[in-house]
């Protein structure tokens, strides 16, 4: 059984069609790359998933689960977590506070030992802090721990975006152009990033415009134009597919 | 905006030394004078700051409330009722005041919070003017207009010592100020540990936060009940020290009024903010009441609101500039405890 299942997945906003009857499976433990050009319909589908729309038909099933018509806080309990594809901040907070944030949901205490801050939840938040702390040494932002969040230069937002995303726990991370306005050895380590993240057991979906990037860690690719999907399979023969070379590049008219 | 501070130890601006005298100052400050006048001053600004820290609570998470004066009339209506016209003593219906107006804080906020932003502002404003009418021509149970006269509470006997309510204010002095420390106690805590860094994280971007996995409704709807429960209670108290309850106690422009007091005071620190907004304020109006020109405290109270966001555009009140002012004399306070640092290898 896949983990991930869209099934007949419509949206439309207002008469404009965004997604024309999707059927997607991830299976667990992949890094599935999602492509196509501008306006192909890839955001909206992380859109959809993780709760931002619904789809105006069609449902979307988690480990047997349908989450369609769940809010995005309780899709993100059931653990799928998404990135953001531009750089959305908490203002004002610092990266720490950010991290801390987003690691409200490894905490089993209740808001009730933590008002009264109990043994049990200081323990625990103490292990937490270890834990964002650790994360931001992941994403190799451990420097900038108490710099203000909105301070750090592009790239470095970027990689506090999936440290946020990590700290919430998730078995599935939706990513949105993890790399967009990175330089060659910034993308490098995400691209290590998320190739360990994979490795430690969440399953990956991965938007991403840089294809030398995508085809390096994608274990499958689907490529999306006009709503449609056009092709599922193996990065490598995707990328031969006259219909995927047409959708990129458009078709030789003489 | 500075999302909680929740995950290390915070050291206050101002030293506890400080904070101690001047809460030791305050709680003798009946030994120095008995003025009638000038006690219930502090009294009724304390239980203004109560109402303004409950505004300050669900401004953390992103929500501009101007009807938190119809809390206070609830509290206070609920009170009156309760003992003038149902035989009940005091102290119970003081409790039952607070617990009713936190009921209703939860129904409404079901209600209302679904609407954000600006919209919520103007719900509220609404719920307020709902209430005033209501309170205005449910005569049987309100007597409209005229209003209730109600009674001092009972005295109390604490061991061998009598608490007479009916002698003299200095009991409602020392009243409020368990009133006041009790709130603040509760909204402070809430404020420094993990649900206030909530709460902030939904005020700053709530699409991210609930991407995260928090519930907006859910911590939305907590600050309004706890801020609706505790302004009930200090409407109770105001009412039950006016010794009279009528609509008009506590209409828009006390709603308002909070929200200047919150202003004035800063919103950097829950309890800090509030009391010095309040207690200000609310001194300037009684000065100002004695002033022979009519509404000269609408317009006082206006030009001081637009001159402090004209200097002050980011919202923080006297009580940030205070502390900047602090540091800058005295230093910054000491470095942040990094929690588990040495069960750390550096590399």
């Amino acid at each position: 059984m896949p983990l991930l299942e869209l099934k007949g997945i419509i949206k439309f906003f207002g008469k404009l069609a965004a997604l024309e009857n999707i059927d997607l499976q991830v299976n667990k433990g992949e890094i599935l790359g999602i492509v196509g050009p501008n306006g192909s319909g890839k955001t909206t589908l992380i859109n959809l998933i993780s709760g931002y729309y619904r789809p105006t038909r069609g449902t979307i099933y988690f480990d047997g689960r349908k989450i369609s018509g769940l809010r995005p806080d309780q899709i993100a309990r059931l653990g799928i977590v998404r990135t953001f594809q531009s750089n959305v901040l908490f203002e004002g907070a610092s990266v720490i506070e950010s991290m801390m944030i987003s690691s409200r949901l490894q905490y089993k205490t209740n808001e009730w030992q933590a008002f009264w801050e109990t043994k049990a939840y200081k323990d625990e938040h103490e292990k937490i802090v270890g834990n964002a702390l650790n994360t931001l040494r992941f994403v190799n932002i451990f420097n900038e721990t108490f710099r203000p969040a909105a301070a750090l230069p592009h790239g470095f937002q970027r990689m506090l975006g999936i440290g946020v995303a990590l700290a919430a726990n998730p078995s599935v991370l939706l990513i949105d152009e993890p790399t967009t306005g990175m330089n060659h050895e910034e993308a490098m380590g995400v691209v290590e990033n998320i190739r360990e993240i994979n490795k430690q057991g969440v399953t990956v979906v991965l938007i991403e415009h840089n294809m030398r990037v995508l085809l390096n860690i994608a274990t499958r690719v689907i490529v999306l134009n006009f709503g449609n999907k056009i092709a599922d399979g193996d990065p490598h023969e995707m990328m031969s597919k006259p219909e995927v070379v047409e959708a990129y590049l458009g078709t030789e008219t003489l | 905006m500075i999302i909680g501070r929740y995950y290390i130890d915070h050291k206050s601006v101002v030293p506890k030394i400080v904070i101690g005298a001047l809460i030791a100052l305050v709680a003798i400050f009946p030994l120095f004078t008995t003025n009638m006048v000038t006690l219930s001053i502090i009294i009724l600004s304390g239980i203004w700051a109560i109402a303004v820290m409950g505004f300050l609570l669900i401004l953390r998470t992103g929500q501009f409330s101007l009807g938190q004066a119809a809390f206070m009339a609830i509290g206070g209506y609920v009170s009156a009722i309760l003992t003038v016209k149902m035989g009940m003593s005091y102290w119970p219906s003081f409790v039952a005041a607070g617990i009713i107006s936190g009921v209703i804080a939860f129904i409404i906020g079901i209600v209302v919070l679904r609407a954000g932003g600006i919209y919520f502002s103007i719900i509220t404003i609404a719920f307020g003017e709902i209430v005033r009418i209501v309170a205005m021509n449910w005569e049987s149970v309100t007597q409209g207009a005229s209003g209730i006269l109600t009674h001092a509470p009972e005295s109390l006997t604490v061991g061998n010592l009598e608490i007479n309510f009916a002698a003299s204010v200095v009991p409602y002095y020392y009243f409020m100020l368990l009133l006041v420390t009790v709130s603040a106690l509760f909204y402070w805590q809430i404020d420094r540990t993990r649900i206030g860094g909530t709460f902030r994280s939904v005020a700053a971007n709530p699409v991210l936060a609930e991407h995260l996995g928090i519930n907006l409704m859910k911590h939305r709807l907590i600050a309004f009940t706890v801020a609706g429960l505790f302004t009930g209670l200090a409407g109770a108290y105001y009412v039950t020290f006016l010794s009279v309850m009528n609509p008009l106690i506590f209409d828009l422009w006390k709603s308002v009024q909070i929200m200047m007091m919150t202003i004035v005071g800063g919103m950097g620190s829950i309890v800090g903010g509030p009391i010095i907004g309040a207690t200000l304020l609310y001194t300037l109006g009684i000065y100002l009441s004695r002033v022979p020109i009519p509404n000269i405290q609408y317009l006082v109270f206006g030009g001081v609101v637009v001159l402090l966001l004209l200097v002050l555009p980011k919202g923080t009140g006297l009580v940030d500039q205070w502390g900047k002012l602090w540091r800058r004399v005295f230093g910054e306070p000491e470095d942040f405890q990094m929690p588990g640092e040495e069960g750390m290898d550096e590399e």
